[in-house]
């Protein structure tokens, strides 16, 4: 159980080199480039990207991959550290990508932005868990299955309330970023 | 059909080399008398062919080559082409696409060794693909900043049989051509060189990518204005011009460091501004209060140095678009021209030649006042390159061909061969140490084979000069493995191949030798055996800022 909590705790401070998505809190001061990537459907796409990302000295910090309303595309989002690089080289090496058709940063832009945690849990009390907003999807004997989605903070503070229930396992879905005005 | 596509896209030559899984290639090339194809000795030998051939000529190179090891001894050609902006398409076969990812004979994942040195790349694995694949392929090669493009085709598609397909029409919506100037942007640059004290522009390859050598050098002269070139704008403004500072970066010439190093205003036109421009970077250009950066990728913004006015635009677009803003210079610029003269005066190019032993740059100017500019030099890698870029005064684009950002040893042969391919009318000379020279010496069979006119000056030194330079100066004097003592007797390996070759000890020799080279038809080799302890000067310490240069000891 400690293990999964320590694994789960965000990393303690900027230009830290853990997986984990930062807090907001963290975000706001450090290198983390908020992008969202539109991006042409190919079979080498997500390699040259994470190419990319990685031969520029950058660190992919978050990250999702789902379909666009139109066939053939799909948007990324991305957070990625710039490490000692300007903060808009990011997106420049991006752009340069030919299967890369736009870039948007929204670092620092009024978004949507939200995270999906599907956790397994020891415990049958789980009222703290469903207050928070959480949604059961199934029981068995070994444990509780719930799902939860919300911004950055409340994924944090989420996962934090989920180590005091016993996590049996617990997945994340990466950012999902939307302007909220477009 | 890949072999009609290309005739659709002009291609006259394709280096390349034959194996398992390019074989439906090979079968049909017989059928297309347009294409000729260069029977390279190794896949290295003709990625730097196609790329000698295109920065000689303009035009694409072409490249075969089978998969798994064919494909990935292109590896090191297509990091060259890449770090200098050189397009060339690379055709690899790849095992047929049913059996990719199974570990097939000759199976190795091509894409993904070769993405961090190629623009763009494509796997086909269907033949309704590849029409649209082949011409997206030129057009992202040789536009924009151009480069290296791979086009990896699975066996069973290369067989397949299709109808008859024209080009289809380019389907690339992420590829984006910087082609608008921010006109804003033009005028605010040219009013500052304008209003400078101190100006200094410096060109790099995108002045010669672009033909923009004409814009420049008006822009030069209407806002009296001195330029350097980095070691690949070499050519994009005429050495013996009065603004010329020549070569800049950690080991260009005295006088152009100094003008960067007391700049106010710096232009820096089609180049990356990397750390062989800037040395340390923190040091780099001092006084400049106003950096203006030109050039078509906009990633190279701010990546090394971050400028005030920033135009992201083809060099001869932008230049052309700056120079009406330029208008009668009002600025006096008669004691920066004078005090640049003094700088050249105090600091001229220089070497030490009373030992009595063969100096390189003897070598190079007696070469260089038999062809003047007219001739290809095509060096290679290390001391002899640098030579060879400060010791001839190139007057015009392509007239000088290296591996600047990748520093490609063995680049030199294999280049120059391309180069000749490219410019059959210039005379080529292939300037090479022989540590660099053996790297790639399988491809005199190709030089023999089509007896072409490539003459090849070996600046022998019996070391890695380049590398025993840097032991002795910045490594505390420890000679580390660069003793080349063991090597073939050249002059017999020429012959071995069937070429003619002389050796030279004596500086009373060298014009001998040059004119047996130049009367010779066909390859010719001269192994010229320079003083071992020749160095590079000027020269900047390691870490240390441009302004902090070396000299060369002066004669006693």
């Amino acid at each position: 159980m400690p293990e999964a909590t320590a694994r789960l705790r965000p990393a303690p401070s900027p230009g830290s080199t853990g997986h984990f998505p930062a807090s907001g809190e963290e975000l706001a001061t450090s290198r983390v480039r908020v992008l969202s990537v539109l991006v042409e459907d190919g079979q080498n796409t997500l390699t040259k990207i994470a190419g990319a990302v990685r031969r520029r000295g950058f660190h992919i910090r978050g990250l999702s991959i789902g379909p666009t309303r139109e066939p053939g595309r799909s948007r990324i989002t991305l957070e990625v550290d710039h490490g000692h690089a300007e903060a808009d080289q990011v997106r420049k090496q991006l752009e340069r990508l030919v299967d890369v058709v736009e870039v948007e940063d929204l670092t620092g832009d009024e978004v949507h932005n939200r995270e999906l945690v599907v956790a397994k849990v020891k415990t049958l009390e789980l009222a703290r868990l469903i207050q928070r907003g959480a949604k059961v999807i199934s029981t068995d004997t070994d444990g509780t299955t719930v799902e939860f989605s919300g911004d950055r903070d409340e994924i944090f503070d989420f996962v934090e309330e989920l180590a005091r229930h016993g996590i049996v396992d617990v997945v994340r879905s990466g950012p999902l970023v939307m302007r909220r005005t477009v | 059909m890949i072999l009609e596509a290309l005739e659709r896209e002009g291609v006259e030559y394709i280096f390349g080399y034959p194996g398992g899984a390019n074989l439906p290639i090979y079968q049909h090339l017989h059928e297309h008398p347009k294409l000729k194809h260069i029977l390279v000795r190794h896949e290295q030998g003709a990625a730097h062919m196609a790329d000698g051939y295109a920065r000689a000529c303009g035009r694409p190179g072409v490249v075969f080559a089978t998969s798994g090891p064919g494909a990935l001894n292109l590896v090191t050609g297509l990091c060259t082409a890449y770090m200098d902006s050189v397009p060339i398409i690379a055709i690899t076969g790849q095992v047929n696409s049913t059996q990719v990812g199974r570990d097939a004979f000759q199976e190795s994942d091509v894409i993904g060794a070769t993405s961090s040195v190629t623009k763009h790349s494509y796997l086909v694995t269907k033949i309704d693909q590849l029409p649209r694949v082949i011409h997206e392929a030129f057009h992202i090669a040789t536009t924009g900043r151009p480069g290296p493009v791979l086009i990896d085709i699975c066996k069973d598609v290369q067989m397949a049989d299709a109808e008859r397909v024209t080009a289809e029409r380019l389907h690339i919506p992420g590829y984006k051509l910087n082609g608008h100037i921010d006109l804003n942007h033009a005028k605010q640059a040219a009013e500052a060189l304008a209003g400078a004290e101190r100006p200094v522009i410096l060109a790099g390859h995108g002045i010669i990518l672009s033909h923009a050598e004409a814009q420049l050098q008006e822009l030069a002269e209407t806002a009296a204005t001195p330029v350097g070139t980095t070691l690949l704008g070499i050519g994009g403004f005429p050495v013996k011009h009065p603004l010329s500072l020549h070569m800049t970066g950690f080991m260009g010439t005295g006088w152009c460091l100094k003008a960067v190093q007391n700049a106010d205003v710096l232009m820096m036109v089609g180049m990356r501004v990397d750390d062989r421009v800037t040395a340390k970077l923190s040091e780099f250009a001092p006084n400049v209060k106003t950096f203006i950066h030109v050039d078509i990728d906009g990633s190279e913004m701010g990546k090394n140095v971050r400028p005030h006015i920033e135009l992201v635009a083809d060099a001869k677009q932008a230049l052309a678009a700056m120079l009406p803003h330029i208008g009668t210079l009002q600025a006096d610029r008669g004691r920066w021209l004078s005090q640049i003269d003094a700088w050249r005066e105090e600091h001229p190019l220089r070497y030490k030649h009373s030992n009595g032993q063969l100096q390189p740059q003897d070598v190079l100017i007696d070469m260089y006042r038999r062809a003047d500019s007219e001739a290809i030099v095509v060096a290679d890698v290390g001391q002899n390159q640098i030579w060879a870029a400060l010791w001839w005064n190139y007057d015009r684009p392509g007239l000088f061909i290296n591996s600047g950002g990748a520093g490609t040893m063995g680049f030199a042969l294999p280049a120059a061969i391309g180069a000749k391919f490219g410019r059959p009318e210039l005379p080529v000379w292939c300037v090479a140490g022989e540590g660099g020279f053996v790297m790639t010496a399988q491809e005199l069979s190709v030089a023999v084979e089509h007896q072409l006119d490539v003459k090849i000056v070996l600046l022998n030194n019996l070391s890695l000069g380049m590398v025993r330079q840097f032991q002795d100066d910045f490594y505390g004097g420890v000679r580390s493995q660069v003793d080349l003592t063991h090597m073939p007797d050249f002059v017999k390996l020429s012959e071995a191949y069937g070429m003619p070759a002389l050796r030279v000890e004596k500086l009373e020799d060298i014009g001998l030798a040059l004119d047996a080279a130049e009367r010779t038809k066909g390859p010719f080799l001269i192994d010229f055996r320079i003083d071992p302890e020749a160095n590079v000067y000027p020269i900047v310490p390691l870490g240390k800022g441009l302004g902090e240069f070396w000299e060369a000891p002066e004669n006693a």
